[in-house]
């Protein structure tokens, strides 16, 4: 018996031997590549602070700058254009110095300042017009260039002229959108991708991308703003916002992007900050069909909701009450409110039955609509609920196969003009018409708006087209909601952007 | 006796010609392409389907807040190539495949071979760290078993099981996200976030493993009892061998029992582990493959798929070429004995307990209003007023729990059930259920929530389609797994040599050998389904808030985990009772009389000391006497 048992003995070990060896091929293998030195090394600051960042938004395009990556490309300090926003939605000079309209309107001529993209070059007029060409070309459209056509030339060595098809008021504003960045001649070599990888202009150098994952970028010198202040940036993308709020807690990361409400009261309370945004959540009624096609129904259903519940409970605070559909964060539309004025006397409602949808992509939204479901409910309507993710449900809410759409709305996102959002969401033929509403009355009021070039008249023209809507009662605005960053409690100097563009820049450190 | 091995290894253990085996493998071969072909198709008919534009999908994941204009969804099907429709795309990507090229993401442009590559690297690793817990965990269930079963104190002992069914219980996205606020955060001693070395694989591996080692454990401490009563283990003992060494032979006399079902959470873990991946941020395939779903981002959903079709395959065929290593020649030769329990499992007072619990609670819950919405009493902790706390909306949690107890636990039965009958009955045709579990395992379950709905419309039932879809498969691969054991017993030669026509042998025989650790099985799984349910929610399937079904109630508050811990303590502590209870009354359920009365099985209940002789087996018409003694262990010992 005892020497059977040892063979088996003997014949298990190289089985456990093999085993063994084969799981460590395998978790050698298998980690995140690149990740070794830039995670667990740099959990000291010894090499004058890189910034640790947990983003909410993992890149989709592989940092294609003509979509949503654009926006990460910019709150990185990589990606920067022509101009960009100050905090009262002004364009203000980025790489363009300043600029003039001429022709109408028709044309604008922007000046360029001396600066360097980061393989070394010059930031020249031909440069510039390339990018810009590029993104015109780029299919789909970048969405700030939705429904107008541009083109652009080189006036001499510093000079671009561009110009549009119909006058175009709000170009300086329309091209601080990240989506028309620019970037070196490098970065367009493959056809049908943009490479950003050391080709941009911004603070911060992008080096390293890893998948989805992580991205590296380190201070680029030669910024005609002046160095950064920190040496380079770990970039982490996080999309479940309790592990980002987790990160931020364990010191893992220095700074974590958009915590979300649930997780705020686990944070420290210094390390939380707000901002306001231009973000809108609102509750849209179907004016097309079924019972809201009604005004005096709708008049019913914005009586029967109370919003400041929703902005002090469900969002904790971290939102304000909605005033209208631009809320505290775009400052010019705070003193110029108009007084609502014919709008629909409530009906008496009992027991119309309709369908509240609402997506979960956004957690609040959920709760909102079980809030909204009751106050409606006591107000004599029956309420079922829909609750899907967001590509889900566009198609049926545009189809008006719901009677009642709970969603949020970033009010400047695109262009950094009001007119446009409200073109597209509130007239007959808006392509993100959550409310289907079809309004001669605010179809003029909007329609004469973008006529305007006159920024301050814009903004005014623009209150009175969001009066117009208003009137209507097709939407309800619930909440203006915020922005809640958890910056770790050595770091200094995070920008705070209502138009969430802007991130990270040469004056963050840690 | 080695060389002779081979050809029965791969078939139900009953021998036959070389040339039967070949045509047999190779009929289960072509019946496994088919499979993965219609998988892979299915895919790529997807959005045609569910009529769901793949071009508004990629849009919207590509960036949420863009506008749908005609023209940006013309644009993006231009280039994405849709109009060629799905045959011309399926074909493209098919004809790429051969060369090794899995085509382009939709929704980044990205090769996707690279990247379902690296992921699926990722979740292997992941995987077989969480096994490795699975195991231990599994151990620690089996540990009194195997003690006392080595002392041979467990005849006609009550097993345990109430702590295995509530670690089974346990939904992983909870225990995911307690471990990393815990263990992460407050104490710090382990990483949370990422994926870069072995001290990030601990947690993830923790929350997979446990609710695996959980399962598993228990459906080895099923079979225990019985292998310590066969002859083999008392000849053992008597030839004064230790008990730690017929321990292992012991567990190595039931883990070809189960070793499919460790093959299909080999994939389960790889694919499916979504949550997890979420929750510590791991680039793994689960998530790859979910948002694929999601945009509907067809190459790498197709090719994701098909990964982890080949890993169930592979699982499979492991698993199948492993259990007649671990069982030796007996398995072939028909010379093992029936693993039952020796003696029914006494009755128990504990289930009555549970249920109590369970059915106090309910009552008392349904009295009070589970939609009433407050927000300013949002998160209260427990009081008289509201005795479980309440949500986030300031609702009553025990009303939320009673009201959705109706709702959870009917559809979860009837999934049960169903599942149950669909795996039993697939699982007596092996050959053609073992590819098709290996397909269903492989299908990650928004997937084949998605599939369901494309193909059955999204009706009431739809969801409940979609779960028992999928839900069968383990029950299949555990039914499989004993039956080919059982027909490899000696008293089923017996009874066929008497002249016994199969169908008398499945009835009297077979069935009553499977059945009941088959269903105390497919109890076990009653919580993991009542989740599953809740999974697809977000899809638009399933029940929708306000509904106080028990997975929608922890999903909508697991956020707040941390500041009202009761508020996903209720829902956890009603899955996991449900769990014990129903692994607890399963031990009853075939034996509701009193056993006291009858004498033989009285004297096997009190003798805690080694019985001289083999305990008589229960049943007269099965329990003839063993005709050869060499069983499993022995032969091999012998053979070596």
């Amino acid at each position: 018996m005892t020497p059977r048992r040892t063979r088996t003995t003997r014949f298990h070990r190289h089985h456990r031997l093999a085993a063994g060896l084969l799981a460590c091929l395998l978790v050698s293998g298998c980690f995140a590549p690149g990740g070794g030195s830039s995670a667990s090394d740099s959990s000291g600051s010894g090499d004058g602070g890189r910034l640790r960042v947990a983003f909410a938004f993992p890149p989709t395009q592989n940092y294609s700058p003509y979509g949503q990556d654009a926006f990460s490309l910019s709150r990185l300090g990589v990606a920067e254009g022509l101009t960009r926003l100050d905090e009262n939605g002004t364009a203000v000079p980025a790489l363009a110095q300043s600029w003039s309209s001429e022709k109408d309107g028709r044309g604008w001529l922007f000046t360029l300042r001396e600066a360097r993209f980061h393989d070394g070059g010059d930031v020249t007029a031909a440069a510039v017009v390339s990018a810009l060409t590029h993104a015109t070309q780029a299919k789909p459209a970048p969405a700030a260039l939705a429904g107008i056509s541009l083109t652009a030339e080189a006036a001499g060595d510093r000079q671009v002229r561009i110009s549009t098809a119909a006058p175009d008021p709000v170009l300086p504003q329309r091209l601080s959108n990240p989506s028309l960045a620019v970037f070196s001649a490098k970065a367009y070599e493959k056809s049908g991708t943009v490479d950003p990888v050391g080709t941009a202009t911004g603070p911060f150098r992008l080096t390293k991308t890893t998948g989805t994952t992580e991205a590296t970028a380190e201070r680029f010198d030669d910024y005609w703003g002046g160095r950064a202040q920190t040496s380079g940036i770990d970039a982490k993308f996080v999309a479940d916002g309790a592990a980002r709020a987790n990160a931020l807690r364990s010191g893992e990361v220095d700074i974590a992007e958009a915590i979300p409400v649930s997780q705020i009261a686990s944070l420290d309370s210094g390390t939380v900050r707000e901002v306001a945004t231009a973000r809108t959540t609102g509750l849209f009624l179907n004016a097309r069909s079924g019972p809201f096609a009604d005004p005096a129904v709708r008049a019913a259903a914005r009586v029967a909701v109370d919003t400041s519940v929703l902005a002090k409970d469900v969002f904790e605070g971290y939102a304000d009450p909605a005033r209208g559909l631009f809320g505290p964060a775009l400052t010019w539309a705070q003193g110029k409110r108009v007084e609502l004025t014919g709008r629909a006397q409530a009906a008496r409602v009992d027991g119309i039955a309709i369908t509240l949808a609402t997506y979960d992509n956004r957690p609040e939204l959920p709760e909102i609509a079980q809030v909204l479901q009751q106050q409606l409910q006591r107000a004599g309507f029956t309420v079922a609920l829909e609750v899907r993710e967001s590509s889900r449900l566009l198609t049926d809410a545009l189809a008006g196969k719901f009677d009642a759409f709970v969603g949020a709305r970033n009010m400047m996102l695109d262009t950094g003009d009001p007119v446009s959002v409200l073109t597209s969401d509130f007239t007959c033929a808006g392509s993100y018409n959550m409310a289907l509403l079809c309004d001669k009355g605010v179809d003029g009021t909007v329609a004469q708006a973008a006529t305007i070039a006159d920024l301050g008249k814009r903004q005014d023209a623009a209150m009175a087209a969001e009066a117009a809507i208003l009137g209507t009662d097709a939407v309800v605005p619930l909440v203006h909601q915020k922005a809640v960053i958890g910056v770790g409690a050595s770091v200094r100097g995070v920008l705070l952007d209502p138009y969430e563009r802007a991130f990270v820049g040469a004056g963050t450190r840690r | 006796m080695r060389s002779s091995r081979t050809p029965a290894s791969g078939t139900g253990g009953e021998g036959g010609t070389t040339a039967g085996v070949v045509w047999r493998g190779a009929s289960v071969l072509l019946w496994r392409v088919v499979l993965a072909a219609v998988l892979v198709c299915g895919i790529g008919l997807l959005p045609w389907l569910s009529r769901t534009d793949p071009a508004l999908t990629v849009l919207k994941a590509r960036s949420a807040e863009r506008d749908p204009t005609p023209e940006t969804l013309a644009a993006v099907r231009d280039e994405l190539g849709l109009d060629a429709g799905p045959l011309r795309l399926l074909g493209q990507w098919l004809g790429g495949l051969l060369r090794g090229d899995a085509g382009r993401s939709w929704l980044s442009g990205t090769e996707v071979m690279p990247s379902v590559v690296q992921a699926l690297g990722v979740s292997l690793t992941l995987m077989t760290v969480a096994l490795a817990v699975a195991v231990l965990t599994a151990a620690a269930v089996c540990a009194r078993s195997l003690r006392r079963g080595s002392r041979f104190g467990l005849v006609g002992r009550a097993a345990g099981g109430s702590g295995a069914a509530v670690l089974a219980a346990l939904p992983e996205f909870l225990t995911a996200s307690v471990l990393a606020t815990v263990i992460g955060v407050q104490l710090g001693w382990l990483p949370a976030l990422g994926w870069y070395g072995s001290q990030w694989m601990v947690l993830p591996a923790l929350a997979l493993g446990v609710p695996t080692g959980a399962i598993l454990g228990r459906m080895l401490d099923d079979l225990l009892p019985a292998a310590f009563t066969e002859p083999w283990a008392l000849a053992a003992a008597g030839r004064g061998i230790p008990q730690g060494s017929l321990a292992r032979q012991a567990v190595r006399r039931c883990v070809p029992g189960m070793l499919p079902n460790l093959g299909l959470f080999v994939v389960g873990l790889t694919g499916g582990s979504v949550a997890v991946e979420q929750i510590f941020d791991i680039p793994g395939i689960g998530r790859l493959t979910l948002q694929a779903a999601i945009a509907q981002d067809l190459p790498v959903l197709q090719t994701g798929s098909l990964a982890l079709i080949l890993l169930a395959s592979a699982a499979g065929a492991l698993a199948r070429r492993a259990a007649p290593l671990l069982l030796g020649p007996a398995l072939r030769d028909g010379a093992l004995q029936s693993l039952h329990q020796p003696a029914p499992p006494a009755p128990r007072t504990l289930p009555l307990m549970y249920g109590i619990v369970l059915l106090g609670a309910i009552v008392l819950g349904l009295l009070r209003d589970p939609l009433a919405v407050n927000t300013a009493a949002r998160l209260r902790a427990p009081s008289w007023a509201h005795p479980f706390g309440t949500d986030a909306l300031g609702r009553d949690l025990l009303a939320r729990l009673a009201h959705g107890a109706f709702a959870t636990l009917s559809v979860a039965l009837a999934i049960s059930v169903a599942a149950l009958v669909t795996g039993v009955l697939l699982g007596l045709l092996p050959r053609l259920s073992g590819p098709l579990v290996d397909a269903v395992n492989a299908v990650p379950p928004v997937l084949s929530g998605l599939l369901v709905t494309g193909i059955a419309g999204s009706g009431p039932y739809t969801p409940a389609l979609a779960v028992a879809a999928v839900a069968w498969s383990p029950l299949a691969t555990h039914a499989s797994a004993l039956l080919r054991q059982e027909r490899a017993t000696t008293h089923v030669a017996a009874t066929r040599a008497l002249g016994a026509g199969p169908r008398y042998l499945l009835r009297r025989h077979l069935l009553p050998a499977v059945l009941p650790p088959v269903t105390r099985h497919a109890l076990l799984r009653i919580p993991g389904i009542a989740l599953a349910l809740a999974a697809l929610g977000f899809l638009g399937l399933g029940a929708q808030p306000p509904s106080p079904e028990w997975g929608l109630l922890l999903a909508e508050n697991l956020p707040y985990a941390e500041r009202a811990p009761w508020a996903v303590l209720a829902p956890a502590a009603a899955l996991a009772l449900l769990g014990a209870l129903a692994v607890t009354a399963a031990g009853g359920v075939r034996l509701p009389r009193w056993t006291r009365a009858r004498g033989s099985s009285t004297t096997e209940r009190v003798d805690p000391l080694p019985v001289p002789n083999p305990p008589t087996p229960r049943r007269p018409e099965r329990g003839t006497t063993p005709m050869r003694h060499t069983t499993a262990v022995t032969t091999r010992e012998d053979s070596a």
